[in-house]
């Protein structure tokens, strides 16, 4: 028993030295560029270190599932628009790759990215930074598969749904829902490539919806059925699923339901990429590098505050500006032996810009709350 | 008479502390499991691997930080989602993840993966 305890104890300490040399995992190790959240359903955040670059490769982009991965035969697959239109659409994917094909660069955030961050906590993946990730997406615009259906006048909502099934028949299928002017809008893509290449079968084969700017719920993957609607869709993951309060509460407290509405634009935010907590570095010059993003307005300025918060200076920002990207930060940081909490705080071209502290909702959506580091300089 | 009661005092501290130490020791070993994910032995972990890792796996448990008002609203949504839990069964299994996954525990520690095969190109 003693020895037992005893050999506990050393394995403790020794995990406990590992958790404080590398707390938020900042760097892959090998090919394990992702933190595990669940295995089933596959959810995987990026590690720090890949918001360096303005498109996140594949292999490193975050996954986010609510149930496992469908097996599509894409031979057979088709993809059904139907509703209020005059001539409702069944597509293969040869029928999609013969149209006009668009290439659109816009960041997909899953809308609880920083939940695990909330305090108090909320149910939910524990997402801390890295539920998002930059690439260029190329498929058919939404617009032109609706101009050959016609919607009939009175359509105002798009439902839809991907290929994958909850395991039990009782759990609410996974179906959400935009308003027609985003549908209609000459960014939505019905996606077929990710990065110049055919979609993977876990990034949604054969395609996906991209929803420029708003939260990746909207973004349903393996898009099979489309439906036009004059009313507004009333299923689990639409309503009550996936809203944030019209008003913020006091964190904690509960909120009406006819309160909550449903999430459209993703909110300003930045992450530094290039330190993690934890870090020791030697005095002297170091090129802090990170990403900063924001809905559909493009960002105006990143900010870094090296003393807590007291005094921000401009970081460089590369070009060019996108409506929708990534926008890569660089700041050289003349660092002196000491104790730092760096933080950085992107503010839009709209004006917007990051809260001290993400607003608390009961979902845990929307977190982007300035980010900070803490790291040590010695000689 | 208090010198006697200091003594014994002093006899009996490190006969005290030993106690006190194998009282404290399972919560703090707990912590511990739990940090690392694990389920620890009870019988309602029986319930909760056969009533909720039906659709998803350890992790949606173990990374949950949680009262026992939100334990109970999320068994009752999985339920209503169709986790074939009784009354009785719920009432067991929420005493014992409230027991354990409370907002004051240290997060989940994570674990670094390489990307699955179907998400990452074949080099």
């Amino acid at each position: 028993m003693t020895l037992d305890r005893r050999r506990f104890l050393q394995s403790s300490l020794a995990t406990a030295g590992w958790w404080l040399c590398t707390p938020s995992l900042a760097r892959a190790s090998g090919k394990a560029h992702l933190i595990r959240r669940s295995e089933r359903p596959m959810n995987y955040e990026s590690v720090r270190s890949t918001f360096t670059t303005r498109i996140t490769p594949v292999d490193r982009f975050y996954l986010r599932n609510h149930f496992d991965i469908p097996k599509v035969d894409v031979a057979r697959w088709r993809l059904n628009l139907h509703g209020l239109v005059e001539k409702p659409l069944t597509l293969s994917l040869p029928d999609l790759q013969r149209m006009p094909q668009v290439t659109v660069e816009a960041v997909l955030q899953c809308a609880g990215n920083g939940r695990g961050l909330f305090r108090p906590q909320v149910p939910g993946v524990q997402w801390q930074f890295g539920a998002m990730g930059n690439a260029e997406w190329t498929g058919v615009r939404l617009q032109d598969l609706l101009a050959l259906a016609r919607p009939k006048e009175d359509a105002a909502f798009l439902q839809y749904q991907g290929a994958e099934r909850p395991t039990m028949d009782t759990t609410p299928q996974f179906i959400r829902a935009i308003p027609m002017a985003k549908a209609r809008h000459a960014d939505t893509l019905v996606a077929l490539k990710m990065n110049g290449k055919p979609l993977l079968p876990d990034r949604g084969a054969p395609v996906r919806l991209v929803v420029p700017g708003w939260v990746g719920d909207d973004w349903v993957r393996y898009l099979s059925d489309v439906e036009v609607r004059a009313d507004e869709p009333k299923a689990f993951y639409y309503n009550p699923g996936y809203r944030y309060p019209l008003t913020p509460g006091a964190p904690g407290a509960p909120i009406p339901a006819d309160q909550m509405k449903p999430m459209t634009k993703v909110n300003v935010k930045s992450v530094l990429g290039s330190l993690s907590d934890g870090d020791r570095l030697r005095p002297g010059t170091h090129q802090l590098v990170g990403v900063a993003f924001s809905g559909e307005a493009g960002i105006d300025r990143v900010e870094m505050s090296f003393d807590g918060g007291k005094s921000w200076t401009a970081a460089a920002l590369d070009g060019p500006a996108t409506p929708y990207g990534f926008r890569v930060f660089r700041f050289p940081w003349k660092a002196e032996a000491g104790s730092y909490e760096i933080a950085c705080r992107a503010t839009d071209a709209a004006g917007a810009s990051q809260p001290e502290v993400g607003v608390w909702n009961p979902g845990g959506y929307l977190n982007n709350g300035i980010d900070r580091v803490r790291v040590e300089v010695r000689t | 008479m208090i010198r006697d009661l200091a003594r014994l005092a002093l006899l009996l501290a490190p006969a005290l502390a030993a106690l006190a130490a194998e009282t404290a020791a399972p919560a703090k070993e707990s912590a511990q499991a739990l940090v690392e994910g694990q389920l620890p032995d009870d019988p309602a972990r029986t319930l909760v691997q056969a009533k909720c890792l039906l659709c998803h796996s350890g992790e949606y448990v173990t990374m949950q930080r949680l009262t026992e008002k939100q334990w109970q609203a999320t068994v009752e949504k999985m339920r209503k989602f169709g986790s074939p839990a009784s009354d009785e069964e719920a009432k067991a299994m929420v005493a014992y993840l409230a027991r354990y996954w409370t907002p004051d525990l240290p997060p989940l520690r994570p674990v670094l993966s390489p990307p699955p095969p179907g998400s990452a190109p074949r080099k």
